[in-house]
């Protein structure tokens, strides 16, 4: 696949690229970096290059410069504590760390790139992805622009040109997704100040009339709780991170009757997986007959398989993707058959997805359990119609407990301190006794 | 019902803020009042054990309550039936 500056260049040059609270930016705008070394000659480099950028206009930049000249990129979140983003860069053999951070010792401004003199690279660049997860160091999977990019629509296939809003992080997997098809796909990418508050994120849209929104399902809602929402004149919405109900769906075909409705199943791990566009929750068994092409799409001992092409993806280091000998990946994903359609069910592993923050319920009880008074603790995962799940815990106290709120506070206190926020548990209860099975294991259902 | 509203509400608040709630209004819109869609899930919650009922998985229709008074009147809706 030609690299992401060469394809960019298909590209009307006076069309805006990237719509941000700093102003447009068009192609010409990206351009003087890259140009200018591409003039130059000088030491041929070996680059595997570690980005964690605020900033989506210089990530374009990097994007744009290293693609097709560097070894390999590396995604990081630019909300990634200090600590874990050196991990990263050490494990996956990185020998330049560039940011517009203020809190990361030895990495190197976006300038720096300028003075690398990298001519273009032998192999297809490596494009790194991160997992999100709210414990310990994420995990790394090896990608590259022709296996991420091969969902982009082409702009030849579109009624209009679609402006998309972006609501993701474009360091992981489901942003970097639209980055790349409004940039590929000679679409504009409006991507708002992350963080802002709700109404200002919808207006933000509405102002440069966003088209095309990517969101969680959790973000949907959030989205449909504000009158801001009004302001969106959509005609593609997709969603994906978490399992997507008919509620949902009911509730955004009511809000935009004419917009096509997109639900995808994706995960970093296995590259690409396919989409889902009749309204209806779950997917249809003609998806498992008729997979996208590229994908191999199984329901085996009641989980959801997928095959992605075999260069596709890759853990990086010690870490193997659970493999079968047949190519296809366990995703971990339960599914029941129901009304003719299979319907997600949650993990196979138990974690519990909160808006899409995936926590461990068996690492909640290790830290609970480390808590003075407390003698054994459960944790389960409660649905919630607004945030897709939640966290609940019932406690055995090791003694008499005299005020019982004022012993809850404490746990609460505790949790708070020790645990991402959404790890806490919603609701605790204090109980006599927790229901073990018959191997004396706390039952969880 | 709407006490108890109140009451949770500002008990979540101070758990997870820290700081004096602020005074609701009928046309407070639920997400500018500070608290995020996490923490109204878990006020949905507490109010399930408190009064017995969750309104948003037992109305038959997805439904995203936008100000303080939808969400109060949503709940008197449910508690009535």
């Amino acid at each position: 696949m030609r690299p992401f500056l060469s394809q960019l260049e298909n590209r009307r040059p006076d069309l805006p690229l990237l719509v941000t609270e700093r102003g447009i930016l068009k192609l010409s705008d990206l351009k003087p970096g890259p140009n200018k070394i591409m003039a130059q000659s000088g030491d041929v480099v070996s680059a595997r290059v570690a980005l964690s950028l605020h900033a989506p206009e210089a990530l374009l930049a990097a994007l744009a410069y290293l693609d097709g000249r560097a070894e390999a990129m590396l995604h990081i979140s630019p909300t990634l504590p200090p600590k874990l983003v050196t991990g990263l860069v050490t494990a996956a053999g990185c020998n330049y760390l560039i940011s517009d951070r203020d809190d990361l010792s030895g990495a190197a401004p976006l300038e720096t790139l300028a003075s690398l003199s990298l001519r273009p690279a032998l192999r297809e660049t490596e494009w790194i992805m991160t997992t999100s997860g709210t414990t310990g160091q994420p995990k790394m999977v090896r990608h590259c622009l022709s296996s991420l990019a091969r969902t982009v629509t082409p702009m030849a296939d579109l009624a209009s040109r679609p402006v998309w809003g972006l609501t993701y992080e474009p360091t992981r997997f489901a942003g970097m997704q639209v980055l790349l098809q409004a940039c590929l796909g000679e679409g504009v990418l409006v991507a708002p100040k992350l963080g802002s508050d709700i109404g200002a994120i919808l207006n933000f849209f509405a102002d440069h009339n966003c088209s095309h929104i990517s969101a969680t399902p959790t973000l949907w809602r959030r989205f449909l709780m504000h009158p801001n929402v009004a302001r969106l004149a959509l005609s593609q919405i997709t969603l994906g991170g978490e399992i997507v109900g008919q509620a949902l769906l009911n509730a955004l075909v009511a809000q935009f009757p004419t917009a096509r409705i997109t639900h995808v199943y994706a995960s970093t791990e296995a590259g690409v997986g396919f989409s889902v566009h009749d309204r209806r929750e779950g997917f249809p068994e003609s998806i498992v007959a008729n997979p996208p092409k590229g994908v191999g799409i199984a329901i085996r001992e009641g989980r959801l398989w997928l095959r992605p092409e075999s260069t596709a993806s890759e853990y990086l280091g010690e870490q193997r993707l659970p493999r079968a000998s047949d190519g296809f990946i366990d995703t971990g994903d339960r599914v029941t058959w129901r009304d003719n359609r299979y319907i997600f069910l949650g993990r196979d592993t138990g974690t519990i997805n909160i808006g899409g923050v995936k926590v461990n319920p068996e690492e909640i009880e290790r830290v609970i359990a480390t808590l003075d008074g407390v003698a054994m603790v459960s944790v389960t995962a409660k649905s919630s119609s607004l945030v897709g799940a939640m966290v609940t815990a019932q406690i055995v106290s090791s003694g008499p407990v005299v005020d019982e709120s004022a012993f809850l506070a404490r746990v609460f206190a505790y949790c708070r301190a020790n645990l991402a926020r959404e790890a806490v548990p919603a609701t605790i209860r204090l109980v006599d006794r927790l229901v073990t099975n018959s191997a004396g294991k706390i039952q969880r259902n | 019902m709407e006490d108890a509203i109140r009451e949770i509400f500002n008990g979540v608040w101070k758990e997870r803020k820290g700081t004096k709630p602020p005074v609701l209004e009928a046309d407070s819109l639920l997400l500018e009042t500070g608290l995020d869609s996490l923490d109204f899930a878990i006020v949905v919650a507490r109010l399930e054990e408190r009064v017995g009922f969750d309104p948003f998985s037992i109305a038959d229709d997805a439904y995203y309550p936008q100000t303080f008074g939808d969400f109060v009147a949503f709940y008197k809706k449910y508690s009535s039936m």
